[in-house]
């Protein structure tokens, strides 16, 4: 679901990073309003599980791939605010580390799965709770609709580029897909096997949370503690060693192929790819020399770090009011 | 009631109203000079609390940190940059929450200064060189925080020791750390006199910064007297033998961070192309 570099115009970039400012800025207040100053660094554990999850591609027939978010189980866990701000961390350090994901569309990405994806999620979440009182049901259904919900939004942005932006000939410069292809390419995989992927993560992580840590969300109200933090920490460490599954899955996620491999698709290279590009560090969780199952969990260790210090130190930002009552 | 006076007696100075508003005066070179001096004290009096059981000895771990820092800046190649960016990352999520703020601030400031120095090498097409020596002074610079920040001074004086670091100067670097805490208290104390003493605007507050100096200096006088003569009460005779112990209790937390150690040296050398 990640939007690479150049599928989109720098139009839509600029409007889609132009919308997500006062979103991210209502978020950091939402934050630092509901969320206690203790629990702000489980936001960056939780954020590290939404970036594995992401690592983790999963193949579908016809050779594309895609991929679990879990926004929805941070929504849950600790807010719906909350999980904009974690997953767009994770979404920001996946484009700049590791060039999953595009920079200049990386308020793109931010909008559909670090906005769209948690909010639709949580309120799902909370209507199914709300009459059926299950709380795992309810997170199922809701990290579904959550997924797919993400999924139509960057199939509509996708499919609209050939329809807004095109050189005299009629070809595409940009996304070369109209609607009548990416929708259906994108809801397939989302609406089948990445969507189970996301209601398996989602509910597998809830449910072991609730019973190895339950003091980890916000609801509890509980202090966080080592019993709160070390079962969260274990369960990360297994999972970054399993990202090197993702690789047994070849083949790119639909709207994630190269320039070279799009033009033998098309019949065409659309004149926008020759666009400025980033050049990531680590790009697509590789690194010369070095056989990728070891870059996988290098680039897994590295995101779950980064990520959990930035949220440490937000933490360490919020500066206790004392109590004089 | 006291018969000396009455009411139509009461002295005119005690029949004026109190309606003194102090003027407001700039203080802020005093205030500034105490949080620094506070700050500098509390560092110096940190007592390890945050540091492990399960930790190596101190000697061990500096003499890991210094080949790290050795081979990763002798590091050619990126990925040995990138496998050292790893460890000290997940050393960082450990630390305590406390010396995380400043652990980050100077970190940052290492690699964004070199990022800046660099920029030129940006400018003419080589930004893999800009970003390859800003990690490289990220990940040195992270290591060595970690370790300060998380080891009290004095066992690091002693570690010191192990590396064969001459006895006399071990000990001209623990009596200079005691003395900068214990004259550093006795600065505050003067300053917060100084600060008190100072109703309204004092003119005099900067001339008196003067007679601060001269009472430390003074009683840094007094206190080297005070050692000398306790040096000489307990026989002292010119040797400091700080202990060579590595602890029966790190051998565990020392063999792993010598087999880590080992394991880097055979990747580096891999990566370089040497075996």
């Amino acid at each position: 679901m990640h939007i690479p570099e150049n599928y989109l115009s720098p139009q839509t970039c600029g409007v889609f990073g132009v919308a997500m400012v006062p979103i991210l800025v209502h978020a950091t207040r939402k934050v630092r309003a509901e969320v206690p100053a203790e629990k702000i660094p489980l936001i960056g554990v939780a954020a590290a599980f939404s970036f594995l999850s992401m690592m983790f591609n999963i193949p579908i027939p016809g050779g594309t791939t895609g991929h679990a978010v879990c926004g929805t189980l941070i929504a849950i866990l600790f807010g719906p605010w909350a999980a904009v701000l974690a997953v767009s961390a994770a979404l920001v350090i996946q484009a700049l580390l590791f060039g999953d994901g595009g920079v200049l569309a990386l308020g793109a990405n931010c909008f559909n799965i670090a906005f769209v994806l948690p909010m639709v999620g949580f309120g799902v979440y909370s209507w199914v709770r709300d009459r059926t009182s299950n709380d795992l049901l309810a997170a199922g259904v809701g990290s579904y609709v959550g997924l797919n919900a993400a999924a139509l939004c960057t199939a509509i942005e996708f499919g609209i580029q050939p329809m807004l932006f095109h050189d005299a000939a009629g070809q595409a410069l940009y996304c070369p897909y109209p609607l009548s292809v990416s929708v259906p390419a994108m809801m397939l995989g989302h609406l089948t096997m990445w969507g189970a992927a996301e209601v398996l993560f989602t509910v597998g992580i809830l449910a072991f949370l609730k019973n190895a840590a339950p003091s980890f969300g916000i609801e509890t109200g509980t202090a966080t503690s080592k019993s709160t933090i070390v079962p969260a920490v274990i369960l990360l460490a297994v999972l970054a060693l399993a990202t090197p599954l993702g690789l047994i899955a070849e083949g790119d996620a639909w709207g994630e192929w190269g320039a070279e491999d799009l033009a033998q698709m098309v019949g065409y290279e659309p004149a926008g790819f020759s666009g400025w590009e980033w050049g990531a560090i680590m790009p697509d969780y590789t690194l010369a020399g070095l056989p990728d199952f070891v870059a996988y969990i290098l680039s897994a260790v590295i995101g779950i770090a980064l990520l959990v210090l930035v949220f440490r130190l937000i933490g360490l930002g919020r500066r206790t009011q004392p109590d004089f009552g | 009631m006291d018969e000396r006076y009455t009411d139509k007696e009461l002295p005119s100075w005690l029949l004026k109203g109190q309606d003194y508003e102090p003027a407001a005066d700039r203080d802020g070179f005093v205030t500034r000079t105490f949080l620094q001096l506070s700050g500098m004290l509390a560092q110096l009096r940190f007592d390890g609390a945050g540091r492990s059981v399960h930790a190596p000895h101190v000697a061990m771990e500096l003499c890991c940190v210094l080949a790290c820092i050795i081979l990763t800046s002798l590091a050619t190649n990126f990925l040995f940059v990138c496998v050292m960016l790893a460890i000290m990352l997940v050393r960082a999520c450990m630390l305590p929450a406390r010396v995380l703020g400043r652990f980050a601030r100077v970190t940052l400031a290492a690699a964004t200064l070199t990022l800046l120095v660099m920029l030129p090498a940006v400018l003419v097409g080589q930004p893999r060189s800009a970003i390859t020596l800003a990690t490289k002074a990220l990940v040195c610079t992270g290591m060595v925080m970690e370790t300060a920040l998380t080891t009290p001074a004095a066992e690091l004086t002693a570690a010191l020791r192990t590396l064969r670091v001459p006895s006399v100067a071990i000990l001209t670097l623990e009596l200079t750390l005691r003395s900068i805490a214990d004259l550093g208290t006795v600065a505050l104390k003067v300053l917060e006199a100084l600060r008190l003493r100072s109703v309204g605007k004092n003119d005099r507050k900067a001339s008196s910064m003067g007679g601060v100096g001269g009472v430390v200096f003074v009683k840094a006088a007094h206190l080297s007297q005070q050692t000398y003569d306790a040096m000489r009460c307990r026989c002292f005779t010119g040797t400091y033998d700080v202990g060579h112990d590595m602890g029966e209790r790190h051998r565990v937390a020392n063999a792993a961070c010598l087999g880590m150690l080992a394991a880097l040296l055979l990747l580096f050398f891999c990566l370089e192309g040497m075996v």
